[in-house]
């Protein structure tokens, strides 16, 4: 059972049969109620236009109850099997679902089958008891780890947000002080991989922050890389910090481009040296550009 | 987007192919990025592509018709024959009804509590009139409007089952009790021929649905009680996959009945023919139930 996998806050882990072990966000309530009124607006919106062709076309042939009939039992079906119809074809997704990039997935984090998908749509009447408004579904999904409301339990299911964002490209320092002060720093420093992690979470945040608010969190890391490579005391340290990541993530990166593109694993092999995530980026906007046909080996992971 | 594609055409071998080095690779990343300690940005990043892959690989399952049909004809019959939930929701309908029926027929006071003054109008005039030929012409909207309300009815005491059973025991009581109100004061009544005419048809289907999907219900709300040993949501997940085939055999159930009472019971069919028709229906559910159901050697079905 996965249930019972260390869970923080909202990330959940799952551990694929690959044995691959991977993180998703569950979705909460403000994320879910949109979808729901979407889809909502969705039905409403398909039942109107149903009613306006069905009725008006049937009419016109003199078979209007015969219009009427197939009409109601359409808004039976929209009524009852939308969602399940929509989450066993459209893997997991109804439009509204799909509009706010949520997705249902089995606790285990498989695909759903279409039990579950049509089992958890009709048991929503007990989550929206007539009178409660949702109420009886919110307050059940407060009360367990992945916001899952009485449906969601009954058949073992989870709604995860799918988050489409892509990763921007490295943070460039484009302060040419810091650049010339990255190249005024001692040859054979390597930072170690923490202090890179640290360098790249700050860079890439800092913009975030007033002047001051950058120094006084540049200063910690700051006195002590002052003393350890023997700078000026007048040395700026968030400017330090920007020489120093350029540097790491930057410099070393740019070797010459007529090399073989580097697969992560050789990047990575070589990051031991010193230069952890330099090839990662770069590779996913080059591939994103790729010739498709092209045959490699080593296929990177930025795919477009 | 290669990852994305849409699978539900066939991809060519050469964009699954690619797909699934592609897929390993992206693993792969996160793995060493974990390892690494790389930014969380990059990390978070890998997380998404990988689950969306992940996504892309197990996809939904569709509906498989000859798995629903075994479910449907073999395994349903066979796991209701066993059920003490359907059996339940068979004696309290069925109690309720009769009580009801008879209390209403006996005392016009109770059936006006029951079903209410308005209702009871309602009902009175709409049988006034023999119901031989009333609605022709109307058969189809009023086959769409059965189809909606009944099987909605169906799933929502199927639904209120899940609250431990206690919700579909009290909806299948109150729509026994309105059902038996309405048949015991339509009796006392002069147009309880013209009813009696009217409900003879698709009596059986839709009173057999009604049932069964009060039993589905209850089944799943059991679960959580009655755990055989299980912790209780594994109980209740395991009850849901017995659950929902039963109640598709009561919506089957449900649309039957009403072709039945939208086409044929106000026809002008002789009513030899609709009690003939009742009789059949009667007849599949006994083969149903009883025949199809009967326990066999090799495939026994579980409690």
């Amino acid at each position: 059972m996965q249930s019972d996998a260390k869970q923080l806050d909202t990330q959940i882990e799952i551990v694929t049969p690959e044995n691959i072990a991977f993180q998703y966000r569950v979705a909460g309530p403000f994320r879910r109620l949109p979808a729901y009124l979407i889809d909502l607006a969705v039905r409403a919106g398909v039942a109107a236009v149903a009613f306006g062709v069905l009725v008006f076309a049937f009419g016109m042939a003199g078979l209007a109850s015969l219009g009427f009939g197939v009409w109601l039992t359409l808004a039976f079906l929209l009524t009852w099997f939308y969602g399940g119809v929509f989450e066993t074809f459209y893997n997991g997704q109804t439009p509204g679902k799909r509009l706010m990039r949520i997705r249902v997935l089995s606790v285990d984090g498989r695909a759903v089958n279409a039990l579950q998908a049509t089992l958890r749509n009709v048991l929503r009447t007990v989550d929206g008891q007539p009178g409660l408004f949702y109420l009886l579904g919110l307050a059940v999904a407060t009360m367990n780890d992945r916001f899952q409301r009485l449906g969601d339990l009954a058949c073992g299911t989870m709604v995860v947000v799918e988050e489409r964002q892509w990763y921007g490209d490295v943070v460039r320092v484009d302060d040419p002080r810091a650049i010339r002060l990255a190249a005024e720093l001692p040859a054979g420093f390597q930072p170690s991989r923490s202090l890179a992690r640290a360098l790249a979470t700050y860079v890439g945040r800092r913009e975030n922050f007033s002047p001051s608010r950058r120094a006084q969190l540049a200063r910690h890391l700051g006195v002590p890389l002052r003393h350890i490579l023997d700078l000026p005391p007048e040395t700026d340290f968030d400017r330090l910090l920007c020489a120093l990541y350029h540097r790491t993530f930057i410099t070393d990166q740019e070797e010459p481009p007529g090399s073989e593109p580097i697969s992560p694993m050789v990047a990575f092999d070589k990051s031991a040296g010193g230069n952890p995530f330099a090839s990662s980026t770069t590779e996913t906007t080059e591939v994103v550009n790729e010739d498709l046909s092209e045959p490699r080996t080593e296929q990177p992971f930025g795919v477009r | 987007m290669a990852l994305e594609g849409r699978v539900r055409g066939r991809q060519s071998p050469e964009t699954i192919a690619r797909f699934a080095s592609l897929y390993r690779s992206a693993c792969a990343d996160l793995a060493l990025a974990d390892a690494y300690q790389l930014p969380r940005g990059t990390v978070h990043y890998l997380h998404q592509l990988v689950g969306r892959a992940h996504n892309q690989l197990y996809r939904s399952r569709m509906f498989n018709v000859s798995t629903w049909a075994r479910q449907l004809l073999v395994d349903v019959p066979q796991r209701l024959f066993h059920d003490n939930a359907l059996r339940l929701a068979f004696c309290i309908f069925w109690g309720v009804f009769i009580l009801s029926g008879m209390l209403s027929y006996a005392r016009p006071e109770f059936a006006q509590g029951m079903v209410g003054k308005e209702m009871m109008a309602q009902m009175e005039e709409m049988y006034s009139e023999p119901v031989e030929g009333r609605t022709s012409g109307m058969g189809a909207a009023m086959f769409g409007f059965y189809t909606f309300n009944n099987p909605g009815i169906g799933l929502r005491c199927f639904a209120m089952g899940l609250l431990f059973g206690v919700g579909g025991l009290l909806t299948t009581i109150h729509n026994a009790a309105l059902l038996g109100g309405v048949f015991g004061h339509m009796a006392t009544t002069p147009q309880s021929d013209n009813f009696y005419r009217f409900v003879t048809a698709h009596g059986p289907y839709e009173l057999t649905a009604v049932v069964l999907s009060a039993a589905a219900g209850m089944r799943l709300g059991f679960s959580l009680l009655e755990t055989h040993g299980l912790a209780r949501m594994a109980s209740l997940r395991r009850a849901a996959d017995e659950a929902m085939p039963t109640m598709c055999a009561a919506i089957v159930m449900f649309v039957l009945a009403a072709m039945i009472e939208a086409f044929l019971s106000p026809s002008a069919a002789p009513y030899a023919v609709k009690a003939g028709v009742s009789v059949f229906s009667a007849g599949t559910l006994v083969f149903y139930f009883v025949i199809l159901g009967y326990p066999r050697e090799k495939s026994r079905a579980t409690g």
